[in-house]
């Protein structure tokens, strides 16, 4: 009996442990991009994996940026150990606790301090920045695996090894250092893995073109994370586990060799003893690794005739392949970052951390960019593929860009309602249904400020950009009434929880609802008769852009029929091009005039004005 | 000449005097040893002399060279240190072999050398074991044969044989003078057994709190303490009061006992120092005081016992038994009764030490 509660005990945990790795290895072999159906084995998430560049680069930058912050942090933190360890108690305590200090500091406090430092002294960020980075943050823990060593060794063994006539030096690299070789191998090893983990403050430092694996995955978010990523993590959890056996095996092989030698020539000799050993093959291995993932360290962009575009985009919001094809058409070589949200790409425009030439953002941002002069205005003399844009969304970009002279549309939609047509009777018409007693419990509304807002506001026949705060009052006094209703206040896992049948009905993008309705045939979507929000992710060029030609290419490009298309089967998303119509000529991603006419795109309110959003929106959430 | 002086060393540790103006010289081939309570600064006599630690004041000759400031690996003195500090990540073969590395002797050498060394200390066939796997006499015996192997000039020890038993130690013990004899080798040799530094030394140190307290061959050290620290520290002794009538006449609890000491003038207080074995326990009457048997323990060869006389405890020993309670007298010859001055404060306690040094020096130098 106790014997079995051991074993189940025993399996839980393991369960516990391995069960999601192993739920995302499988899922790596799926044929689709869903999360939850079985779409049948392939390997095609792999050959993507290996075909696509960034993840290559970014993942050769991971481990590259790890080895040789970790062996330089090792070194320095080595010979601040040894400085420290001559102090006398007072001051080494002192400096133990300044050491301590930044480990107890918040990640984010850290990386926008770097960032800053770099920006006060003019340095510009780039691979090597986030390397120095790197080094920074990985220096204390060396040193704090480091000295507890020193404290064992108490001076007695060195003082040994020169009273048998070794000199300072000899004792140290003889006796001193294989004594803190367990210290020094755990700070180099705690040093690799936090600089393999690290997003917060590689994402603060780093420059135009330079990822590692979590700033890819986490500007990913966006459109949801590609089943590539499975195949990577899979990858990396193998190479891991590979490393781990090696270093098993090596090392419990390398001793006995040591042995074996010693006692077939009665040599008693010290050089190779096991420290040391242990330390070049885990360290060699390591390299072999590294190294064989990324041949040469990759200097981002390879400078060609034409010169570099630096565009700044939404994590996987355009088709690979279209990035390509515009290196072989026009000759420009292209390096791409990625962020999530706009919010976290502003800052890096406004204080230029990072230069890009072009850069993809939302409507409402655009219009915040022009005001600020943050934005150049494009030369359309060079974008003659301009007439394939259709005519009616330019409708909706006057009101923040007026003849379109800052910024080009490349995707588009509306917010509306999905709706499962098995769990509900009648189709829904408007967004008063998300009001009705009939589908209480059912309903899922947005979780951000504007997009709630603009419901409310749509409900009373208001403007979506309101700041009279009497009808901000009335909307949230809706909103409120309709909280008994609501099953979940969600944004990106709206879509997730409508193809898992968990609700009848969703706010989301026309953006998702082809790849919703893909993965459940049950759903479909509709436009709401009250009018919604219509809204747009643009191109634009920034005011410091170097490469101004290559970035009007970049855009004029992306309006063209071949770009266009690519993009569309890729993302599903709307893209108001006239020359895909074939494609996209249906309601959901190209409503008629009739109902266009009562849409409105969001602009930036102010901030007065998004100070009292925050506010009643705070209200409304309390 | 001496090989080594130590002349007027001082040290102190977050002003605390560890060695207050400390002299000492060494001859070659001489077995020293420094003997003294814990933390009396034996260690620190020995870390100055090695050169890991420097002195405030004062210098370290040797062959008449200063060699105060010379780093430790530049001398030609090994230690062996009181907490081994063997080296944890090589073999025991590797850590013998370590000096001789340094010193680029050949291969074939080394390995004779090895097992000679751990031949010597008993070890023999411990060339592989790892330094983890070793006891702690052991791992003592390891360090012991880790600097002999160097035949240096002067070989420091500090409580080499302290964590071994009895038996091993006594055999240890022999070895090392075998050896001193042997190479010739110079000993600076640090205990806080008396037995350990009586049996082994030509000359003992005896220390307390950074001062010298007596220095003499063991005899001298055992026979005629100069003080009653020495006496209290250097075997049972019974240290009493007494006044010293005249010459070669001291009373003790009022009674008159003979003496052969001179020049402490007349009615003076001093302290009296009788060994235990030197107590001759007679009938009643028969001796100088009477007393009665209070305990009895046999320890050994003897049994000791003590005896009530006059107000004061005597301790006895004799091979022959007094049960408890029996009356008797004691009575002690001449010649075994040893007067000393009472140190009045311990400024004059240093003053009169200076003095003994200063007559000795002036012995040695009739010699
Ligand atoms: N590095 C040091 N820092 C501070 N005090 C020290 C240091 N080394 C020794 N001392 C002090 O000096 C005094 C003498 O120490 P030492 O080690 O010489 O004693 P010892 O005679 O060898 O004693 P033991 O028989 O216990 O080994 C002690 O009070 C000790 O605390
Ligand atoms: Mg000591």
């Amino acid at each position: 009996m106790k014997k079995y509660g051991k074993l189940l005990y025993l399996g839980i945990i393991v369960l516990f442990l391995y069960l999601p790795i192993f739920t995302l290895m499988v899922l790596s072999f799926n044929k689709g991009k869903s999360m939850s159906a079985w779409q049948g084995t392939s390997l095609k998430w792999y050959i993507e994996m290996f075909r696509n560049e960034e993840i290559i680069n970014a993942l050769g930058n991971t481990l590259t940026i790890a080895l040789w912050a970790s062996i330089l942090a090792t070194i320095v933190g080595l010979l601040a150990c040894i400085g420290m360890n001559a102090m006398r108690d007072k001051s080494r305590s002192f400096f133990m606790g300044i050491n301590n200090i930044p480990l107890l500091n918040a990640d984010i406090v850290t990386g926008i301090s770097i960032m800053m430092s770099f920006m006060l002294f003019g340095i510009s960020l780039n691979y090597a920045s986030v390397l120095f980075a790197h080094i920074t943050f990985c220096i204390p823990y060396v040193i704090l695996s480091i000295m507890p060593k020193f404290k064992q060794l108490e001076n007695q063994t060195y003082e040994a090894a020169l009273d048998l006539g070794a000199t300072p030096l000899y004792a140290f690299f003889h006796i001193v250092l294989p004594d803190l070789m367990p210290g020094i191998m755990a700070g180099f090893l705690l040093s690799f893995t936090m600089s393999v983990d690290d997003f917060v403050i590689t994402h603060f430092t780093r420059g135009a073109g330079i990822n590692t694996l979590s700033t890819l995955i986490y500007s990913q978010l966006k459109i949801g994370v590609r089943p590539t990523l499975y195949a990577l993590s899979t990858v990396i959890f193998v190479l891991v586990l590979v490393f781990l056996i090696f270093i098993n095996i090596a090392s419990g092989k390398g001793e006995s060799k040591i042995s074996a030698k010693s006692a077939s020539k009665e040599d008693y000799d010290y050089k190779g003893s096991s420290p040391f050993k242990k330390f070049a093959i885990i360290f060699g291995i390591l390299v072999v690794i590294v190294f064989a993932i990324k041949f040469t360290p990759t200097v981002p962009g390879k400078v060609t005739e034409k010169g570099v575009v630096y565009v700044y985009n939404f994590g996987d919001y355009i088709d690979p392949e279209v990035v390509a094809d515009f290196e072989e058409e026009t000759g420009y070589s292209v390096v791409t970052d990625y962020f999530d949200t706009n919010e976290e790409m502003y800052p890096v425009i406004k204080n230029s951390s990072a230069r890009y030439d072009v850069v993809c953002a939302s409507d409402y941002m655009i219009d915040k960019m022009i005001k600020e002069n943050l934005l150049a205005k494009i030369d359309f003399r060079y974008i003659p593929n301009i007439v394939n844009l259709q005519e009616n969304i330019r409708h909706f970009t006057e009101s923040f860009d007026k003849d379109m002279s800052y910024a080009v549309p490349h995707t588009w939609g509306t917010y509306g309602i999905l709706y499962n047509t098995k769990m509900i009777k009648e189709v829904p018409i408007g967004w008063s249904d998300l009001w009705a007693e009939k589908n209480k419990g059912t309903i899922i509304m947005p979780n951000s400020i504007r997009e709630a807002y603009m419901i409310g506001a749509k409900m009373l026949g208001y403007s979506i950009n309101t700041v009279n705060e009497g009808e901000l009052k009335e909307i949230t006094e809706l909103l409120r009434k309709q909280k008994p209703l609501v099953y979940a206040y969600g944004n990106d896992n709206a879509r997730d929880l409508m193809i898992g049948n968990s609700a009848a009905l969703g706010v989301v993008t026309s953006g998702e609802v082809l790849y919703a309705m893909d993965e459940n045939p049950d759903l479909n979507f509709i436009v709401p008769k009250e009018g919604t929000e219509v809204w747009t992710d643009m191109w634009a060029i920034t005011s410091r852009a170097k490469n101004k030609e290559g970035a009007e290419a970049w855009i004029n490009y992306m309006l063209s029929e071949k770009a266009a298309r690519k993009n569309f089967e890729y993302l599903t998303y709307g893209i108001p091009n006239k020359k895909i119509k074939d494609l996209t000529d249906n309601p959901i991603l190209n409503p008629s005039d009739e109902v266009l006419s009562r849409c409105e795109t969001l602009k930036s309110l102010g901030s007065k004005g998004d100070d009292l959003y925050s506010k009643y929106w705070k209200d409304f959430k309390s | 000449m001496a090989l080594i002086e130590l002349i007027n060393l001082s040290k102190s540790y977050d002003g605390e005097k560890v060695l207050d103006e400390f002299d000492l010289s060494i001859k070659e081939n001489e077995f020293i040893t420094l003997l003294g309570p814990s933390g009396c600064g034996k260690t620190t006599t020995l870390r100055i002399l090695g050169g890991f630690t420097k002195p405030d004041t004062g210098r370290v000759l040797f062959q008449g060279e200063d060699i105060t400031q010379l780093s430790p690996n530049k001398r030609q003195i090994n230690t062996v240190f009181q907490k081994y500090a063997l080296f944890p990540h090589m073999n025991i073969a590797e850590n013998i072999a370590f000096g001789m590395k340094i010193s680029g002797k050949t291969q074939s050498y080394i390995n004779d050398k090895i097992k000679y060394a751990l031949k010597l200390v008993n070890l023999s066939g411990f060339e592989k074991r790892s330094v983890d796997s070793l006891s702690g006499g052991q791992q003592q015996r390891i360090a012991i044969a880790r600097a002999i192997v160097n035949e240096p000039r002067v070989l420091l020890l500090d409580e080499p044989l302290g964590a071994l038993d009895l038996k091993l130690r006594q055999e240890m013990q022999y070895e090392l003078i075998r050896l001193k004899n042997e190479l010739g080798i110079t000993f600076l040799y640090v205990t806080h057994d008396q037995e350990e530094a009586l049996t082994m030394s030509d000359k003992v140190v005896v220390m307390n709190k950074g001062y010298i307290q007596q220095m003499g061959t063991p005899e001298q050290i055992y026979n005629e303490p100069e003080n009653a620290f020495v006496a209290d520290f250097i075997g049972d002794s019974n240290i009493v009061d007494g006044i010293m009538m005249e010459d070669r006449v001291v009373k003790i609890f009022d009674h008159i006992f003979p003496c052969i000491d001179e020049g402490f003038g007349k009615k003076k207080p001093v302290d009296v120092v009788i060994r235990p074995e030197d107590i001759i326990i007679g009938k009643v009457g028969e001796g100088i005081m009477d007393g009665e048997i209070t305990s009895n323990v046999f320890i050994g060869v003897h049994h000791e016992m003590c005896i009530e006389a006059g107000g004061f405890e005597w301790v006895a020993q004799n091979t022959k038994s007094y049960p408890v309670g029996t009356k008797v007298s004691i009575d002690v010859l001449p010649e075994n009764i040893q007067i000393m001055n009472k140190p009045q404060s311990e400024d004059e306690e240093a003053i009169s030490l200076e003095e003994v040094l200063g007559e000795e020096n002036i012995g040695e130098d009739n010699e």
